[in-house]
C-alpha cells in the first residue's frame, strides 16, 4: 500500500522527481564513466609494457634483481615452460635473454641493452613488432639480425640491411665479438627504448654471451587476464618448490609504472571523492528542500490520523525509488558511454597532440574504456546507499511538523 | 683484416717478410691474398720489442708520448710511455681479450671493461679495440688486386678487401696500396659502408730496422677531422727478442 | 536602491528556502575553490619534486653541447649569468662535466664525472639530501666521491672504498687519482642511477685539467618566479647560449605533467558541471515553488518583466551573499589543504617514479584564479537557473499559476 502510494506520490511533483532523479544520474553516471576510461587506460599501458618485457609474470634466478649479470640465469627452461603453460589462465610463455653490450658501426659506439626473444611469439605480441617504422621485425629463421630504435640509428647512422657489431662481456667474462645487421626500425616514442633496446634472435644472444643450451635470463607469462597474477603465481610456486627461482608480478619487475597507476588512481579516487560529495550534497538538498514543500502535505495526513511512522516509511519509500530510478538511469547511461568507449575508444589525440606517452611508455592515443561489473555495482550501490541514508535526515524533520501552523496557511 | 690491425701489427714491430733488397722484374706476380699473407704470416709466432714515439694532433692539443714496447704471439703486449715525465711508467697491457692498466701517480691497475673497446687509447686515434681484436685477416676478407701501375710517382699495387658477410668488421671496403718494387705498404684506406671514406694510414720512411725493411713512420688521419691526426715513429726495434713470459703479467704491467 | 531592499526581504520571506539555497552555493562555492588550489597544488607539487632535485626549471648551455657533451664546448661568460641569478634571488648552480672510468680492485665502469660546488648545490637543489647512504661532498675538495646507486651496485662500492678515476684530461693526457666514496645516492633516474659520479669543482679542475670551464648553469627559482620569467632572464644574461626549460630537458616529466593537466582540467570541468547542477537545481526548485506567489503577482498588476527582473535580483543578491561566504569557506578550507595537506599515504604509498620521490601528502596551492572562476561560475548559475522558471512563471495565465497548490 506504502509503495503505491509512494509511487504516484513522487510522480505527482513531476519536476522534482526529475531534477532528483537527473542530479544522481547524471553524478553517477560520470563516475561510472570516469572509473572506467581510467581503469582501461591503465589495463592498456600495463598490456602494453609488459609484452614488451617478460609478460605478467617473470620468473627468474632469485639473485638478478638486485644484481643483473648475464650469468644468473634459469636452466631447464623448456622443461619449466611446458609445466607453466599447462596452467589455466596462461595465454603465452616467452623466454628472455638479456644483457648489456656495446653496439658499434662506422659511425661510433653506443652502449646497449640487448635483448633476445623468440620471433615466432614476440612477433604477434611485441609493440616493437606493431611499431615498426622501417623493414620487418625478426622471423624464427634468422640469425645475425636485429632491430633497433629509430633514435639509436639515427645515432649510429644505420639503415636497413648495414652492418652493426655487437661487443660484450659473456658468462665467463670473455670480450666476444659479432656482426649482425639491421632488419627492422621501431619507434616506440619512448626514448629509453627508441635509443637503448636492441632486440634480436634468442639462439644468436645465446651464442655471443656464450650461454648453455636449454638457459635463458627469464621466463614470462602472458595471462589472459591480469587480474589472475596472484593465483598463477601461486601455482607456480607450488610446481616449482625447491627449484632456486624467484617468481615475480609485474610491479616488482616494473616497480616505476606500478608507482605511478598507483598515484593515478589515488588522485582520480580523490577526485571521485569529491565529485560524490557535491552529488551527495545536490540529492540532500534537494530531498530536503521537496520534504520541506510538502510540509502542508504532511499535515493533512497527520491530520486525518495516518500514523507518523507510516508517513515516514512513505517518505523513505520515495527516496528509495528515486535512488532506484536515479541509479538506474545513471548506470544505464554511464554503462552505455563506457561501453562506446571501450568498443570504439576515445581518440585523445586533439587534446594531446605530440603523442601520449606515460611514464616513459608511449600509449596509444585511442583510449579503451574498461567496464566490469565491479564498477557497475560498486558505484551504484555507493551512490544508492548515500542517496537513501541523506533521504533519513530530512525526514525526520518532515514528521514533525506542527498540524495546526500548516494547516492555518 | 681490419686495416687499423694491420696498422698496429706494424706498430707492435712485425715485419713483412719480404726480400730486404729490390724485387727482381721476375717476382711481380704475388696475388692480392699472396701479399696480405706475407703480412700475416710473419706476424705469427713473432716476438718483438721496440721503442718508438707517437705524436697527436687533435683540434684542442697536440702531444708527443715515446713509447717502449713488447709483444708475443698474437694476443700478449706491452707497452709502456717514457716520457712525458706526467705519464711515464703508465702501460697498457694486453693478455688474450682482456686489457689493463697501469697508473704510476696512484700506483693502481685498473681493467678495461668491454664498454671501453671503442674509446681511444691515451687519446690517440687508436681504439683499445685495436689493440685487443685478434688478427683473422684470412678470415674476414676477400681480396683482390684492384690496381697495378703507377699512382703520384710511385709503381704500386692496389689491393681491395671486402669484408666477407660474416666477419665481424663495420667497414664496407679497405684499399691496400703497397709498392710494386718491395711490398712495402704505402696508403691504407678505409671506409664505411656507404663507400665514403672513414680513414686514412700512410707509410713513410722506409728503413732497415731490426734487420728488416719496414716503413717507419705511419700516419693516420680521421676522414672528418682532417686537421687531426697520430704519427707513430719507430726508433728501435728487436725482432725474436728473448722474452720471458713474466713480461706480459701484472706485476711485470707495475714496474 | 528599493528594488535591491524588495528582493532582499523577499529571500527572507521563506527563510528555510533561502537558507538552503543559500547553503547549496556557499558549499558549491567553498569545494569547487578547495579542488582547485588542491589540484594547483598536486600540479606544482609533481613539477617541484622532479626540478628540485637536481635538473632546475632552465639550464642553460653552450650551443649543441647536450648532444655529446665535449669537454671543450663550454659556457662564454657564466659568472655574468651567475651574477644575474643572484640579483633575481635565483638559486644558479654552475657545473662542469667530463666523461671517465671509476674503477675498483677487478671491476670498472664508464661515468659521467660532475664537477660541483657542494655548498650550492646543496642551497639551490635537493640532490645533496637525496643520500641512500653517507653524505654529500665536503665544502673543500678533498677528492671525495658521490656515485649513482646502480654504479655503486655493479662495482660493489661502499661508503669510505677508495676508487681509481681515470678521465681524458683537456690537454690530451690521462687524468688519473684517487678517490674515495663518501655517499651513494638514492635512485634519481635511469642516467644519475647507471653513471653519475660527482666530485668537487676543484677536484674536476685538478683531474681534467679543465681550466675552470663550466658546461651548465641550472636555475632554480623552487617554483617562486614563473618559468617563463626565469627563462627571460636566462636568455638575456646568457644572449648566444642555449636556454632549455624543464620540460625540454626531461620529456617525461612533460608528458606526464601534461596528461595531469589534461585530467585534471576535465575533472575541473565536471565539478563545475555537478556543482553548477546543485546550485540550478535548488535554484529551480525554489523558483518553482514560488510560482503561486508569481500568479499573484500577476493577478495584482505586476508585468512579466517586473517578475522576471525580481526573480534575477533575488538570485544576485543570493549568490552574492553565498559566494561570499563560500569564498570564506573556500579559503579556510585551502588554507587547511596548504598548510596541513591531504595525507594519501593509506591510498597511494611511498612513491618513486624516475627517481623522483612524490610525498604522500598533497598540498593545495592557492591561485587568484580558482577563486575567481568558481566565484563567477556560481553568480552566472544561481542567475541561469532563476531566469528560466521565472520567465515560464512571467508567462503563465495567472489564474491558473494561482490554482497551483
Amino acid at each position: 500500500m506504502i509503495l503505491r502510494l509512494a509511487w504516484r506520490s513522487i510522480w505527482r511533483q513531476k519536476r522534482r522527481t526529475l531534477i532528483t532523479v537527473v542530479s544522481i544520474g547524471f553524478g553517477l553516471a560520470l563516475a561510472v564513466f570516469f572509473i572506467a576510461v581510467a581503469e582501461g587506460a591503465y589495463s592498456q599501458l600495463i598490456e602494453q609494457v609488459v609484452r614488451l618485457q617478460a609478460g605478467h609474470v617473470t620468473i627468474e634466478n632469485p639473485a638478478y634483481r638486485d644484481a643483473p649479470a648475464i650469468d644468473l640465469r634459469v636452466d631447464g627452461v623448456g622443461r619449466l615452460r611446458a609445466e607453466i603453460e599447462g596452467l589455466p589462465k596462461v595465454e603465452a610463455s616467452k623466454l628472455l635473454i638479456l644483457g648489456q653490450g656495446v653496439a658499434r658501426s662506422g659511425a661510433g659506439a653506443v652502449g646497449v641493452s640487448l635483448m633476445g626473444v623468440e620471433p615466432a611469439g614476440e612477433a604477434r605480441t611485441s609493440p616493437l613488432s606493431r611499431n615498426l617504422v622501417a623493414g620487418q621485425y625478426l622471423a624464427p629463421e634468422d640469425d645475425a639480425l636485429v632491430v633497433i630504435g629509430r633514435e639509436l640509428a639515427e645515432r649510429l647512422k644505420l639503415d636497413l640491411g648495414r652492418k652493426l657489431v655487437l661487443t660484450t662481456n659473456d658468462v665467463s667474462g670473455q670480450l666476444k665479438e659479432e656482426l649482425c645487421r639491421v632488419k627492422g626500425v621501431f619507434a616506440t616514442g619512448s626514448p629509453e627504448v627508441d635509443g637503448y633496446l636492441v632486440q634480436a634472435p634468442l639462439s644468436f644472444l645465446g651464442r655471443l654471451f656464450g650461454l648453455p643450451p636449454d638457459s635463458a635470463t627469464q621466463v614470462g607469462l602472458i595471462l589472459k587476464d591480469s587480474r589472475d597474477q596472484d593465483r598463477v603465481i601461486k601455482a607456480i610456486n607450488g610446481l616449482t618448490k625447491g627449484r632456486d627461482l624467484a617468481v615475480l608480478p609485474w610491479p616488482e619487475v616494473m616497480p616505476e609504472l606500478a608507482a605511478y597507476i598507483r598515484m593515478d588512481r589515488g588522485s582520480n579516487w580523490i577526485m571521485q571523492a569529491i565529485l560524490l560529495f557535491l552529488i551527495m550534497f545536490t540529492i540532500f538538498n534537494t530531498i530536503l528542500m521537496s520534504v520541506l514543500e510538502r510540509s502542508r502535505e504532511f499535515a493533512v495526513l497527520l491530520a486525518l490520523g495516518t500514523a507518523a511512522g507510516q508517513v515516514r516509511r512513505q517518505i523513505i519509500t520515495e527516496t528509495i525509488y528515486l535512488g532506484l530510478i536515479g541509479c538506474g538511469a545513471g548506470l544505464l547511461v554511464g554503462g552505455l558511454a563506457s561501453a562506446a568507449a571501450q568498443i570504439w575508444g576515445i581518440n585523445m589525440s586533439a587534446l594531446m597532440p605530440e603523442g601520449v606517452t606515460i611514464s616513459g611508455f608511449a600509449v596509444s592515443p585511442i583510449f579503451r574504456a574498461k567496464l566490469t561489473w565491479p564498477i557497475l555495482a560498486w558505484s551504484g550501490g555507493l551512490v544508492f546507499g548515500a542517496t537513501v541514508l541523506l533521504g533519513l535526515i530530512p525526514t525526520r524533520r518532515a514528521v514533525r511538523v506542527s498540524m495546526v501552523d500548516q494547516l492555518r496557511g | 683484416m681490419k686495416p687499423r690491425r694491420l696498422a698496429l701489427i706494424l706498430l707492435l714491430g712485425l715485419a713483412l717478410a719480404l726480400p730486404a733488397g729490390p724485387v727482381r722484374a721476375e717476382e711481380t706476380s704475388l696475388s692480392a691474398k699472396e701479399i696480405l699473407d706475407k703480412i700475416d704470416d710473419l706476424y705469427r709466432g713473432q716476438a718483438s720489442h721496440g721503442r718508438m714515439s707517437m705524436a697527436i694532433t687533435t683540434a684542442h692539443w697536440t702531444r708527443t708520448l715515446e713509447l717502449e714496447f713488447w709483444s708475443q704471439g698474437k694476443d700478449k703486449s706491452l707497452i709502456r710511455i717514457l716520457a712525458p715525465t706526467k705519464e711515464k711508467g703508465t702501460a697498457t697491457l694486453r693478455v688474450g681479450s682482456d686489457l689493463w692498466n697501469y697508473l704510476p701517480k696512484v700506483k693502481r691497475v685498473i681493467k678495461l671493461p668491454s664498454s671501453m673497446m671503442s674509446a681511444s687509447w691515451m687519446g690517440s686515434h687508436f681504439t683499445n679495440n685495436d689493440l685487443v681484436k685478434e688478427s683473422r685477416m684470412a678470415e674476414d676478407y676477400t681480396f683482390e688486386v684492384s690496381f697495378q701501375g703507377r699512382r703520384r710517382g710511385e709503381d704500386l699495387i692496389e689491393v681491395t678487401c671486402l669484408p666477407k658477410p660474416e666477419a665481424a668488421v663495420v667497414w664496407g671496403k679497405v684499399l691496400v696500396e703497397v709498392r710494386l718494387s718491395d711490398y712495402q705498404p704505402l696508403l691504407l684506406t678505409y671506409f664505411d659502408e656507404v663507400m665514403k671514406p672513414a680513414r686514412t694510414m700512410t707509410f713513410a720512411e722506409y728503413k732497415t730496422l731490426g734487420g728488416r725493411l719496414l716503413p717507419a713512420r705511419m700516419t693516420i688521419v680521421p676522414a672528418d677531422k682532417p686537421e687531426e691526426k697520430t704519427v707513430v715513429e719507430y726508433q728501435t726495434i728487436e725482432f725474436e727478442p728473448e722474452l720471458a713470459p713474466e713480461v706480459f703479467s701484472l706485476r711485470n704491467l707495475q714496474r | 536602491m528599493a528594488v535591491w531592499r524588495y528582493a532582499w526581504r523577499n529571500l527572507w520571506r521563506n527563510s528555510r528556502r533561502s537558507l538552503i539555497t543559500l547553503a547549496a552555493v556557499t558549499l558549491s562555492t567553498a569545494v569547487l575553490m578547495a579542488s582547485y588550489a588542491l589540484m594547483d597544488g598536486l600540479f606544482r607539487h609533481t613539477i617541484d619534486n622532479a626540478t628540485n632535485l637536481v635538473t632546475g626549471e632552465v639550464q642553460v648551455h653552450a650551443p649543441g653541447y647536450l648532444a655529446e657533451r665535449s669537454l671543450y664546448q663550454a659556457l662564454a661568460d657564466p659568472a655574468a649569468l651567475l651574477a644575474a641569478a643572484q640579483k633575481a634571488g635565483l638559486g644558479a648552480a654552475a657545473r662542469s662535466f667530463g666523461y671517465g672510468l671509476v674503477s675498483q680492485g677487478a671491476k670498472s665502469a664508464g661515468a659521467l664525472f660532475w664537477g660541483v660546488d657542494p655548498a650550492v648545490e646543496a642551497r639551490a637543489f635537493d640532490l645533496a639530501r637525496h643520500l641512500e647512504r653517507g653524505r654529500f661532498l665536503a665544502e673543500k675538495p678533498g677528492r671525495g666521491l658521490v656515485v649513482g646507486r646502480k654504479l655503486a651496485r655493479s662495482l660493489g662500492l661502499d661508503l669510505g672504498a677508495e676508487v681509481v678515476v681515470v678521465v681524458q684530461a683537456a690537454d690530451g693526457s690521462l687524468g688519473n687519482d684517487l678517490y674515495t666514496v663518501t655517499g651513494i645516492l638514492k635512485a634519481a633516474g635511469e642516467g644519475l642511477d647507471r653513471s653519475a659520479a660527482f666530485i668537487h669543482a676543484a677536484d674536476f679542475e685538478q683531474l681534467f685539467v679543465s681550466g675552470g670551464r663550466i658546461h651548465e648553469v641550472a636555475l632554480n627559482s623552487r617554483g617562486r618566479l614563473p618559468l617563463d620569467e626565469v627563462a627571460a632572464l636566462a636568455a638575456r644574461a646568457a644572449p648566444g647560449e642555449e636556454v632549455k626549460t624543464w620540460r625540454a630537458l626531461m620529456p617525461t616529466l612533460a608528458d606526464m605533467v601534461n596528461l595531469f593537466d589534461v585530467s585534471m582540467a576535465i575533472f575541473g570541468a565536471i565539478f563545475f558541471l555537478a556543482a553548477g547542477l546543485g546550485v540550478m537545481n535548488t535554484m529551480l526548485m525554489s523558483t518553482y515553488e514560488r510560482i503561486h506567489e508569481f500568479g499573484l503577482l500577476k493577478a495584482l498588476g505586476a508585468t512579466p518583466w517586473r517578475i522576471v527582473r525580481d526573480v534575477c535580483l533575488e538570485a544576485l543578491l543570493l549568490g552574492l551573499a553565498a559566494t561570499t561566504a563560500g569564498t570564506l569557506l573556500g579559503l579556510a578550507g585551502t588554507w587547511y589543504l596548504q598548510a596541513v595537506g591531504l595525507n594519501t599515504g593509506s591510498l597511494v604509498g611511498e612513491t618513486t617514479i624516475a627517481g623522483v620521490a612524490f610525498d604522500p601528502i598533497w598540498r593545495a596551492q592557492f591561485s587568484l584564479r580558482a577563486v575567481v572562476s568558481s566565484v563567477a561560475t556560481m553568480w552566472a548559475i544561481c542567475l541561469l537557473a532563476a531566469l528560466y522558471p521565472a520567465a515560464v512563471a512571467a508567462r503563465l495565465d495567472p489564474v491558473r499559476a494561482l490554482n497551483r497548490v
